[in-house]
């Protein structure tokens, strides 16, 4: 998803200055981005929702701080996954590569004629925040493990891992 | 024949290939489909929906925002209210040293002293701005609204108020300072402070 948001500089002003109608246009003109980048990241809806709220109750506190240097969506996009990324290190369990989607276990058979976005929802959540961070967000996998405090080499056999069982799942889906 | 393995793809995608990689794809059909594939995948998930937040979380931000205001308003409030509070017991104090025993003094005294303890220990948690649920919120709400009333209440005592009725006041503050706090920590090692 391409976002080319430019919010024009009284609104981000009003917003500095507390105005609370500035600080609703903000989140209007930010939600669906900002829901669309952790959904794709977190597997269950309802966390998304929480990190779409905790990111904009740090965007209204920390408003302020933001000297317009560069893209407010950039920055806004940051505090995002940030806090995407915190909820996936709090859960590691959930986070930790799945055991569960290696090809063969039990209930990970994800049928026929299955589609690149179902194939990637069967990803785990660390392999998906890798995937769309790097390809669609365009992140480099030096931002990336700095985010999420691992190394660059670990972002990229993350993604490399992930685009094997795309591949592998989406042949299987074909052939079934 | 060796091929490419997924990490040679995207290494060959980042340009970061090795003269190995970089040789071999220009003479192996099957990875060149094979990256191929690669960047066809990068572009449909680049092509797909944006996924729309089922529920408008508005309501709850500007109703975290504005408790966050109140808060701070009544914070301020409280400082200076528990100062002026601070003031007039003390001047009832000096003027009046045996009108409530010498127990209930020290009592008094205690009290005052718990309640400024818990005062200063509310600060580390902070959590304005943090999402709460609806129940802990509304504990929190109704304990600072008491909280407050107490205060209102201390503020309108006079000067010849028995000083067994201010040391109940105050100590009906610390327990539910207390409680505050309580409520308050709870949620802090829920959001792992």
């Amino acid at each position: 998803m391409t976002v080319s948001l430019a919010v024009p500089d009284v609104l981000v002003a009003r917003a500095q200055a507390g105005d609370e109608a500035a600080l609703e246009a903000l989140f209007r003109a930010f939600e669906t981005p900002v829901y669309n980048l952790v959904r794709r990241m977190l597997r269950r809806p309802e966390d998304a929702e929480d990190v779409v709220q905790e990111t904009f109750l740090e965007v209204v506190r920390s408003i302020k701080q933001y000297r317009g240097e560069g893209y407010l969506w950039g920055w806004v996009r940051r505090i995002a996954s940030t806090k995407a990324l915190m909820r996936i290190r709090r859960d590691q369990v959930r986070a930790t590569e799945s055991l569960d989607d290696e090809p063969g276990k039990p209930g990970m058979h994800v049928g026929a004629n299955i589609d690149l976005e179902r194939a990637f929802e069967h990803l785990s959540e660390t392999s998906r925040a890798v995937v769309w961070l790097h390809d669609v967000e365009g992140y480099t996998h030096e931002e990336i493990a700095e985010q999420m405090g691992k190394s660059v080499s670990f972002s990229k056999s993350q993604l490399a891992r992930a685009h094997a069982r795309l591949r592998r799942m989406l042949d299987e889906g074909a052939t079934a | 024949m060796m091929h490419c393995t997924m990490d040679d793809l995207g290494a060959l995608r980042a340009g970061e290939a090795s003269v190995w990689a970089r040789r071999h794809i220009t003479e192996c059909a099957t990875c060149q489909a094979e990256l191929e594939r690669l960047y066809q995948r990068v572009s449909q998930l680049k092509a797909l929906p944006a996924l729309r937040p089922p529920r408008d979380r508005w309501p709850a931000i500007r109703a975290t925002l504005r408790a966050a205001r109140s808060r701070r308003r009544r914070t301020v409030g409280t400082w200076t209210g528990s100062l002026a509070l601070a003031a007039t017991l003390a001047a009832v104090l000096l003027l009046s040293p045996s009108s409530g025993g010498g127990n209930l003094h020290a009592e008094l005294n205690q009290a005052k002293q718990q309640s400024a303890t818990l005062e200063d220990s509310l600060q580390q948690y902070d959590v304005e701005g943090r999402v709460l649920s609806g129940r802990a919120a509304s504990v929190v709400a109704d304990l600072e609204d008491r909280i407050s009333a107490i205060d209102g209440t201390l503020a309108q005592q006079r000067f010849e108020t028995q000083e067994a009725e201010l040391v109940k006041l105050w100590q009906q503050r610390v327990d539910l300072m207390r409680e505050l706090k309580n409520a308050r920590a709870t949620r802090a090692r829920y959001v792992g402070l």
